[in-house]
């Protein structure tokens, strides 16, 4: 099953902690946004594979926009 | 018919529950689901039923959950898919007006498609008159709905009416259904999508806990009767050196962490419930215990949104503090906000009109409620975080916290514009730095807060259990007298 992580948030992406193509644990960071001048991580809801990460450091979001699309992993 | 394997009561083929929408009449049994669901959530030989059986839709029994006397009404499933008629309607007034008298808790356990149909305007009449008994009993005794399946029309404002609702995996809250939705707009929906748990926990906020079955749902409802029904347990007052909590925040103040494990820390062990964790997460509350004492819980949690207040979560946790001073519980809460979330978003969605009514609560409460500042609270959102100018009992601070009107950075482009207008734009961020550093002497931290009496004192992590549970011990108990409208 394909999901997505939406911008709960404006602001800046500070640090992008995975690739494209990597597969990720459940509450693992996948990256962080710099907003209300804190630095917020981003994690994954639950274990899968990152198939897209549209959003580059230091590019501007708006809430809902697409941070990370994955296919989620069903133990 | 009861599945005792899984550990949950479950209707057996031959006399399942009718959908809503279907209200065929079919003869009851004495063992009907609704008193299954009774026996089964009341303590054992502890039930007894405040009117005879019969084809009215509910059940009504009077029993206990451990040391507290409560009073339940149930739908019926099987008859009219737990419709709502005239009379059923009688019994759960009756019931609420019981429990009203008695000062217990009263729960409602829910599986109904509305209002019956053949009863027409008198059944709608009928719902009225509970929805205005539950409205009369708000804030003088704890209610609390238990949604088992659909819960259509009027059977989903009755539970909106009190002051929480736990639902199962199978509850359907929605005031008009897929086919109607569909009729009206042409929308396409399922009965899940639109009025299921995640619908409801998520996106509406309706919900207050959204059980993982049916059984959990009944020891969720055990758990909050018992924070609320029974203000002190013995408990040992904690020791002045306790383990150290600011270990749970992140070395880096500017990075955002779960605030939940801190909440769980400072309480005592496993006694937090959280209440509405999936809906304005930025801002946790629930209901928990201190050195045995109840405690309602309110935290910013930066993880989610930065920990900023915005408007649904000034309004959660406004309605979560009134309904907490309503029945004496006190607040424990703790800051760590950096501001309201500005934007166009947040301005026309009623941040200001939703926001007031958090500083409303607080203001108007007047149980024990105590603040701790974790690492920083700035401007409108700190004296929303219930601070000394609001009535707080006592504000104190974690080592290194700031509490200001805003950022260093952010306040010296506002203080000196002129002055970093004057000098050419290369040499700004520079001068930006170099006035935040002498403002940050002059105004961040603590001192200016203690020297004004806004923070009482910086106390130590890990006493601050200890700190806490003396000073809540001290404070004179409360109770508001006012009701816990669904704000």
């Amino acid at each position: 099953m394909t999901s997505e992580i939406l911008a709960e948030i404006p602001g800046t992406i500070a640090e992008v902690s995975v690739r494209e193509g990597q597969m990720v644990e459940a509450g693992q960071q996948i990256l962080a946004l710099e907003s209300m001048k804190m630095i917020i991580p981003v994690l994954a809801g639950s274990a899968g594979k990152v198939v897209r990460l549209p959003r580059s450091l230091g590019t501007h979001v708006q809430e809902g926009d697409s941070l990370a699309t994955f296919t989620t992993v069903t133990h | 018919m009861v599945d005792t394997t899984s550990g949950q009561t479950t209707v057996a083929s031959s006399r399942r529950p009718e959908q809503a929408g279907t209200q065929n009449t079919e003869p009851l049994t004495e063992e009907d689901t609704a008193s299954i669901w009774l026996n089964s959530f009341l303590d054992k030989g502890t039930v007894s039923p405040l009117h005879p059986p019969g084809s009215s839709g509910i059940r009504t029994a009077r029993g206990c959950l451990g040391d507290t006397d409560v009073v339940v009404y149930c739908t019926v499933p099987e008859l009219k898919g737990g419709a709502l008629g005239h009379e059923g309607c009688d019994r759960i007034v009756d019931a609420i007006g019981i429990a009203a008298r008695s000062g217990c808790p009263v729960i409602g356990i829910w599986h109904s498609g509305g209002a019956r149909l053949d009863e027409g305007i008198e059944a709608l009449d009928g719902v009225g008159r509970v929805f205005t008994a539950m409205t009369h009993a708000s804030g003088r005794i704890p209610q609390i709905s238990i949604v088992l399946g659909p819960a259509a029309g009027g059977a989903a404002y009755g539970p909106a009416l009190t002051d929480l609702v736990i639902t199962a995996p199978e509850a359907r809250v929605f005031v008009t259904g897929p086919d109607v939705i569909t009729a009206v707009t042409g929308e396409r929906v399922d009965q899940n999508t639109l009025g299921g748990p995640d619908a409801h926990s998520e996106r509406s906020g309706v919900v207050h806990i959204a059980a993982t079955s049916q059984a959990d749902a009944f020891h969720r409802a055990r758990r909050l009767i018992d924070i609320l029904a029974t203000p002190r347990r013995p408990f040992a007052l904690p020791s002045p050196t306790g383990n150290d909590l600011s270990r749970l925040l992140p070395t880096d103040s500017r990075r955002a962490y779960d605030v939940k494990p801190l909440v769980e820390g400072i309480l005592d062990h496993e006694s937090f419930e959280e209440i509405q964790g999936r809906w304005a997460p930025n801002i946790v509350v629930g209901l928990g215990r201190l050195a045995g004492r109840s405690l309602g819980v309110i935290a910013n949690n930066p993880l989610r949104k930065g920990g900023c207040i915005d408007a649904r979560a000034a309004e959660k946790a406004a309605r979560f503090v009134r309904m907490c001073d309503a029945f004496g519980v006190p607040l424990l809460v703790l800051a760590d906000v950096p501001g309201y979330l500005p934007g166009t978003g947040q301005e026309w969605d009623g941040v200001v009109r939703r926001g007031a009514k958090l500083l409303h609560a607080f203001a108007e409460s007047v149980v024990p409620r105590i603040t701790l500042v974790l690492r920083r609270s700035y401007g409108g959102a700190y004296l929303a975080m219930n601070a000394a100018a609001l009535g707080a009992t006592a504000v104190f601070a974690w080592p290194g916290a700031e509490i200001e009107v805003m950022g260093a950075g952010a306040a010296v482009r506002i203080l000196h514009r002129r002055r970093i207008e004057a000098v050419p734009v290369p040499e700004r961020p520079a001068l930006e730095v170099k006035l935040a550093k002498q403002h940050e002497l002059r105004s961040t931290g603590t001192r200016h807060a203690l020297e004004l009496g806004v923070v009482d004192r910086v106390i130590d992590p890990h006493e601050t259990r200890y700190i806490l549970a003396r000073e809540f011990a001290a404070a004179p108990s409360g109770r508001g007298s006012h009701n816990n409208i669904p704000l």
